[in-house]
């Protein structure tokens, strides 16, 4: 106890030792705590696209011509692969909108994520997880399909429920945020891929048979068994009508229905594969990846 | 022969990838390969190797790096050395170009400089396994065809095979060997002049002849064809081959001198020889190539292989030549070292809370042991328990735990997701989507669903709870009596009829109606003449949209029962087939969904819904069971068909489609 009272009576005495000590003490905390805080806040996160799609439509394909600037032959995903790309030159980012023509000062190109999700129906638990995952700036979903698939029934069936199962996330997160403000919206492509194939539909042919497609499988949803998750606390707020994807009650469906929840939609056409004529039609996709970045 | 090889990442990118059929396979095989044993997990009879059309994959993986390597070839031959590559190109790989697989950046690898190492790498195991692959080992096959007592000018005007070609690679000549070979066999009476064949490439004849040879030979001469170097097919003047000709003639002659069976070779002139004569000639030919490779493979190593490569591979062949013996001596040592290194257990224990520990076998094993029983006390069969706990060892074996979580929640996670996997559909089934395409367009006809099962599962009241479903989305449904055998079946339909009936009056829905024909008669007569009742009046508004039928309850492994199945699953020709099991059903699940699932043959004597046998379980009584639904499990894990709907009350509306979470959350409750 004697120590400690010493101690005080030092830390009050007019030595220039005590002087000095305060003196840095004071000086110092401000700064430390300034750079300790700085680096909490950390790097600014880069935006996250999302690949997903039916199995074999060419995710990881597009992930590699994203990231590289070539494809490489892929196989079947199993994990999901994250990967860092950079929007090329040609392409301008939303942020550069003002700027002029003319304007030659250095500018850099954004860099965002490409997360792609395996597309076998036992693996897309990763794609929804990644929906629902509130940690990464979610900024856009590029939904790849196999417009040559799509003229088969099966393929077709395919495409539209897990579109849907994909929008009704997307939506529920739109209609129950937690939060007043609400979950930023999220823009979706719908990749038509393989428009080099023979015989793909174009990327109109592709919106329309999804959207006639689509209304179909929201509607047999709706009229389907109950599954035996309901009644569990954490589903307690579902009713019909939430998950009714789109315009209530409507007969049709349109993608334009889903601007409601923030979430617009765009069919756009390309090919990741090199044509006969070794192209690659992906300036589109580019195009709409540089708007919403 | 090798077809290809491939590395290529879990997430689906080909890292480096080598076909030596051109052009080079599909890539469906390797697909199929990723589907059927990495994601859907099918038992096949041989860990590590995949039969499909007629290739055998192989492939191991390094699953800290994420990557998987694939050996392709042809399931004619039997490579026995593609393991031993596999795990040479996975050390060689591993050690020097793999990345951590959480990396931002995709793999990329300098393809050229592991062309080389692989090659290098082949052409060492290829040669060093198989005697009758010694004949011609390398690209300077021709130089060892001389006798080492023959100038060696011969070998040193070789070009060195600076991009070394695969030996694998089908030439376009038989090799000067084969033609010597050949040669030999037609008589010994010492003609230095080639013939034909040996000059020509790759005639037709010379396949002719060696087709004579007896098998033994006949198989050595394939493999001669099959793997003569390029050089040897590359430079093959008439000069030169007159030359090594000469030379093999020479040498046989020496070898006659020394033989015994000289008037007996003698005799044969005629390709038609007695298979004994030309064994014996095969036999001494064998020897003496095993001779000339291993003088030849002493000058002939390390002139295109570079040296320290060269050194490496010999390393990482040594250590994979022995990879069970190391770990079992390091887990020894580990064991006994522990007293004395308390602090590296104390350590252990912390890290088991902090997290960051890396994953041993001995670390899984208690856990995964109470896991086991835990999931057991479930009502999962212990195969399936088994499964899903090796399914989940492999997974976390040499991971290492994320911050702050034990070994036990690490555990949890990673079987939750194995059980995620395991119930999830590869596709999902909408069946009232299926019935609208189904009955409408022009070529529309009713909907057939057939329910089978063991008996007093409940078959006839989920049929009924079925048919109050589709009641409800106001479809006509016909219900057929196909329980011709046990007394009151009918009786018990009619009843349920008539209480949909009257229900769907009420809500003015569907229309229902009851098919029978009494009792006695053939079940499978009896479906197909209410399928075509059903569809005489298809376009009517008369017409039936769904046709239920119920069948007589059968013990799975009472023989007689389960054979009429089949003939009824061809009479009837079902949409859809579900069985129905019981959720209080214990470990005998497994067997139950096995076996009426290997019924359901077609006429082309092959398993229905592309060779799976059945379309989906309902499986009853949930309600009384609790959260011990691990029958779900066990009848997945033994067929890979999906569980469609849930019976959990006593109800008529008391079906539910499968939610794989909620299932997931009681079983590890």
């Amino acid at each position: 106890m004697a120590d400690f009272e010493e101690w005080l009576t030092w830390t009050f005495s007019p030595s220039i030792s005590a002087i000095v000590v305060t003196l840095l003490v004071s000086l110092l905390l401000p700064i430390l705590l300034h750079s300790y805080l700085y680096r909490q806040s950390g790097a600014k996160e880069l935006a996250t696209f999302v690949l997903i799609g039916p199995s074999g439509a060419g995710k990881t394909s597009l992930l590699t011509l994203f990231a590289n600037g070539a494809t490489t032959t892929t196989h079947t995903s199993q994990v999901p692969q994250t990967a860092q790309c950079q929007l090329p030159l040609t392409t301008r980012a939303s942020e550069d909108r003002y700027r002029s023509e003319n304007d030659d000062s250095a500018r850099t190109q954004p860099q965002f994520h490409v997360l792609d999700t395996p597309g076998h129906g036992k693996l897309r638990h990763h794609a929804l997880s990644a929906l629902t995952d509130t940690t990464k700036p979610l900024k856009g979903i590029v939904y790849v399909v196999d417009s040559a698939e799509l003229s088969s029934t099966a393929g077709l069936t395919e495409a539209a429920e897990y579109l849907h199962e994909i929008l009704l996330v997307l939506q529920k997160r739109h209609t129950q945020g937690k939060t007043a403000k609400g979950p930023q919206g999220v823009a979706v492509l719908i990749a038509a891929n393989k428009q080099d194939v023979f015989t793909s539909l174009p990327a109109g042919i592709v919106k329309t048979k999804l959207e006639e497609e689509m209304a179909k499988v929201r509607l047999t949803k709706s009229k389907g068994l109950l599954d035996s998750g309901v009644g569990s606390e954490d589903d307690a707020g579902a009713d019909e009508e939430s998950n009714w994807l789109g315009e209530y009650g409507a007969r049709t469906f349109t993608f334009a229905q889903m601007e409601e929840h923030g979430i617009e939609v765009s069919v756009v056409g390309g090919n990741v594969l090199p044509d006969e004529t070794g192209k690659t039609v992906t300036d589109d996709w580019w195009a709409w990846v540089g708007d919403n970045l | 022969m090798l077809e290809a090889f491939e590395i290529l990442t879990t997430s689906g990118i080909v890292v480096w990838r080598k076909h030596y059929a051109n052009p080079p396979l599909s890539p469906t095989l390797i697909n199929s390969l990723i589907t059927d044993v990495f994601i859907e997990e099918r038992q096949s009879h041989a860990p590590t190797t995949y039969r499909k059309d007629k290739y055998v994959l192989k492939w191991t993986t390094a699953k800290d790096a994420g990557l998987v390597f694939v050996a392709i070839y042809q399931s004619l031959v039997s490579l026995s050395w593609v393991d031993q590559l596999l795990a040479a190109v996975k050390a060689l790989y591993v050690k020097h170009y793999a990345t951590s697989n959480n990396s931002i950046k995709l793999p990329q690898l300098n393809a050229r400089e592991f062309d080389t190492a692989f090659e290098a790498l082949v052409r060492r195991l290829d040669s060093g396994s198989t005697a009758r692959r010694l004949s011609l080992p390398d690209s300077d096959g021709a130089s060892e065809l001389t006798p080492p007592s023959s100038s060696a000018s011969v070998a040193d005007d070789e070009p060195p095979p600076s991009l070394p070609v695969p030996q694998f690679k089908r030439p376009a000549a038989p090799s000067p060997r084969l033609a010597s070979a050949l040669q030999d066999d037609t008589g010994n009476d010492a003609t230095p002049v080639p013939t034909p064949d040996a000059s020509r490439p790759g005639t037709p004849s010379s396949r002719l002849v060696t087709a004579k040879l007896s098998r033994r030979a006949k198989q050595r001469a394939n493999a001669a064809f099959n793997n003569s170097g390029p050089a040897s097919s590359g430079d093959e003047s008439p000069a030169r081959a007159a030359k090594t000709a000469k030379k093999n003639v020479k040498a046989k002659r020496q070898w006659d001198a020394d033989g015994m069976a000289m008037e007996g070779d003698d005799r044969v002139l005629d390709y038609s020889a007695a298979p004994g004569d030309a064994d014996g000639e095969a036999q001494d030919l064998d020897v003496e190539d095993v001779d000339n490779a291993k003088m030849g493979s002493r000058t002939g190593k390390g002139q295109f292989v570079l040296k320290d490569l060269d050194d490496e591979l010999d390393a990482i062949l040594a250590s994979s030549k022995e990879p069970t013996s190391a770990p079992a001596q390091t887990a020894v040592d580990e064991n006994s070292g522990l007293l004395g290194t308390a602090s590296t257990k104390i350590t252990g224990l912390f890290r088991n809370f902090v997290g960051g520990k890396k994953l041993t076998k001995a670390d899984l094993q208690g856990p995964l042991q109470q896991m086991r029983q835990h999931l057991i006390g479930k009502n999962i069969a212990p195969a399936a328990a088994d499964r899903l706990c090796s399914s989940v060892e492999t997974d976390l074996l040499q991971q290492t735990t994320a911050s702050f979580t034990s070994i036990d929640a690490t555990i949890r996670t990673s079987m939750a997701k194995a059980l995620t996997r395991i119930l999830t559909p590869t596709s999902s089934l909408d069946l009232l989507r299926s019935i609208t395409s189904c009955i409408s367009g022009p070529q529309a006809r009713p909907y057939v669903i057939s329910i089978v099962g063991v008996n007093g599962v409940g078959k006839s009241t989920n049929l009924s709870k079925i048919a109050y479903f589709l009641l409800q989305n106001r479809f006509r449904v016909l219900v057929v009596a196909a329980d011709t055998f046990r007394s009151g079946a009918v009786e018990q339909l009619r009843v349920h009829v008539r209480n949909l009936t009257s229900l769907s009056k009420r809500e003015d829905v569907g229309y229902i109606e009851l098919f029978e024909q009494g009792y006695g008669k053939d079940a499978a007569t009896v479906a197909r003449d209410a399928v075509t009742f059903a569809s005489a009046n298809a376009t009517t508004e008369q017409r039936f949209d769904v046709v239920l039928i119920d069948t007589a309850g059968r013990r799975h492994n009472d023989t007689r029962l389960m054979s009429s199945l089949t003939k009824f699953s061809q009479l009837a020709n079902p949409d859809k087939v579900f069985m129905v099991g019981e959720a209080l059903v214990g470990t005998d699940s497994v067997a139950q969904a096995r076996n009426f699932a290997k019924e359901f043959v077609d006429t082309k004597g092959k398993l229905r819904n592309n060779g799976v046998g059945l379309d989906g379980f309902i499986v009853s009584k949930c309600d009384t069971v609790g959260d011990m639904v691990g029958t779900l499990v066990s009848m997945v894990h033994a067929t890979g068909i999906p569980v469609v709907f849930l019976g959990v009350g006593q109800h008529y509306g008391d079906l539910r489609g499968l939610n794989v979470a909620w299932a997931v959350d009681k079983l590890m409750k």
